[in-house]
């Protein structure tokens, strides 16, 4: 067990200021960018804003053959990117099945039974969403796993062993399902389904955090405290901050458009 | 309340410690080099004048990435907004809960100053300069004694939480300067009396706890409103950044207040502020 010591506020003080560092770097680069903007664009800037207008002004003189094809490939990648979605939706159901079913789960905490019931059941519904917008779109409704991440659990699953496994498991999937659908947003082609993704992004965000708070309380041995209500004044500090670790979702680990298509 | 910055100790595991430093390690090295090629890409994209239709089918995440990396240069740097005399001066009975829906339009400003997207961008600004200074506010309160005893989790919340808005006011601003519109760091909102007013009823970390989930669903469904509303690419991949990051703000402050973290199976956007609300 590790337990509650106290740390010295130097070594975060020192972290601080590596990360400062950091940051620092950021601005400076981003400044630099800015500078490039700025200087590309003269004394009437032609801003990212205003230049939608005008690229919108230019597609709609370009044809309505061209247009066409532009929606052809747009609905290809709307279907491709449904179909990946549902992927993911299919195997975080039956990863959730299947851990509901483990004796260390069933038999365990009863907070963490709830939230797998109720995480199953969400997913079931994101399933249910993207299914569905696919079949409206003209394509097929995907009812297989995500390939590439079903191997990965096919991997995993015989290696678990207890609570904190099946956590780490749940993570790995939240965490995808969160990034690619917020990288999503902005692939796809109409507001409908950029609210639609963007709507289940958070939902699978959240799912994480509460999975990252309970990782850490199970990690300093105070499963005791994976409680609703919790005792809040027993929650070590980290607990309170653990969940959200980025100021920004990130999308580096988000899931091709194609991965999960139906072939 | 124990503050790194009122005594030499903290309590906290150091596996805990090792794990949120490592998570942010990971996020700033896994953010910078991206940024570094994509700030890069962008200017010669512009200097070669191409447009948004090139960039945003090959590109998607260049500005989002730009406009993320600006933002985590506000770091550590936890600034308590003020609100102006127009901002105290406009009258309203709403609480912060009772933002119209997403049925708003954006229609031009009560001044006019920021119209279009940058209306969206001013007001994603002025939320998130909202949550700083409530969150400001709440450790200055608990500092005081005002709040009783803050639990230590409680505490890393909201400075963490702060620190984050931050992030995005700043990514928000660059937006804003970029188009030569003026920055805005104080909180012109017609809510913002009531917020003041419910911040300053607070007795304890609940009621706080309290007002800060309306904040944070505010927030994040005002991002998801925003993500079908606005017209610009880097708009709508900065809105979706930042909406799971204040959905999972909510996560927690529900896990807080003793409820359950995931209540809705969709995002929904009844609480999503209006443009309405902008008092500039």
């Amino acid at each position: 067990m590790i337990g509650v010591v106290d740390i010295d506020t130097r070594l975060l003080e020192e972290l601080s200021e590596q990360s400062q560092d950091l940051n620092s770097d950021a601005v400076r680069i981003t400044r630099d960018a800015l500078s490039d903007f700025t200087a590309a664009t003269g004394p009437q800037p032609r801003h990212w804003w205003r230049r939608g207008s005008t690229m919108a002004a230019a597609a709609g003189a370009v044809g309505l053959a061209s247009t066409r094809t532009a929606a052809a490939a747009a609905s290809s990648t709307d279907i491709m990117a449904l179909q990946t979605a549902a992927s993911i939706e299919n195997l975080a159901i039956s990863v959730y099945q299947t851990a509901s079913g483990l004796s260390f789960i069933k038999n365990g905490n009863k907070t963490i039974a709830e939230f797998i019931a109720k995480t199953t059941t969400q997913h079931q519904a994101h399933a249910k969403a993207f299914n569905a917008a696919v079949t409206q779109a003209g394509g097929k409704a995907q009812n297989a796993p995500d390939p590439k991440y079903a191997a990965v659990v096919k991997k995993t699953l015989p290696s678990i062993k207890n609570t904190a496994d099946v956590v780490k498991l749940a993570l790995t999937l939240e965490d995808v399902a969160a990034q690619t659908y917020t990288k999503n947003v902005s692939q796809v082609s109409s507001a409908q389904l950029r609210k639609l993704f963007a709507s289940v992004a958070p939902v699978e965000a959240q799912h994480r955090a509460t999975l990252l708070a309970v990782q850490a309380l199970l990690a300093g041995n105070m499963a005791n405290l994976i409680a609703i209500p919790t005792d809040v004044a027993k929650l070590p500090a980290a607990a309170g901050s653990v969940g959200f670790p980025n100021a920004f979702y990130p999308t580096t680990n988000a899931s091709p458009i194609s991965e999960g298509a139906v072939k | 309340m124990t503050t790194a910055r009122e005594g030499r100790h903290l309590p906290i595991s150091e596996d805990q410690l090792s794990r949120l430093t490592r998570d942010l390690e990971t996020a700033h090295r896994d953010t910078l080099p991206a940024m570094r090629a994509n700030a890069a890409d962008l200017a010669e994209d512009i200097r070669s004048g191409q447009g948004d239709a090139r960039d945003r089918a090959q590109h998607p995440d260049r500005r989002r990435l730009l406009l993320g990396a600006g933002g985590l240069a506000a770091g550590l740097v936890l600034a308590a907004c003020s609100n102006d005399g127009k901002s105290n001066s406009a009258s309203s009975t709403k609480g912060v809960g009772a933002a119209p829906s997403s049925s708003a339009s954006a229609s031009a400003s009560s001044t006019g100053q920021y119209t279009g997207d940058l209306q969206v961008v001013a007001l994603a600004v002025a939320l998130e300069n909202q949550a700083v200074g409530a969150y400001q506010a709440t450790l200055n309160a608990a500092k005081a004694g005002k709040l009783g005893t803050v639990p230590p989790a409680v505490a890393t919340f909201v400075t963490t939480a702060m620190a984050q808005h931050a992030d995005h006011a700043k990514a928000w601003n660059s937006v804003l300067t970029a188009a030569g519109k003026p920055a805005i760091h104080n909180v012109p909102l017609s809510n913002q009396p009531a917020t003041l007013a419910a911040l300053g009823k607070a007795k304890n970390y609940t009621d706080v706890a309290k007002l800060a989930l309306q904040l944070e669903d505010q927030a994040a469904q005002t991002y998801l409103f925003a993500t079908s509303n606005v017209k610009a690419a880097a708009g709508i991949a900065t809105a979706a950044s930042i909406a799971p990051v204040e959905a999972m703000h909510a996560a927690i402050l529900h896990f807080i207040l003793g409820q359950y973290p995931v209540p809705d199976d969709f995002l929904p956007t009844d609480k999503a502020a209006s443009p309405a609300l902008l008092t500039v």
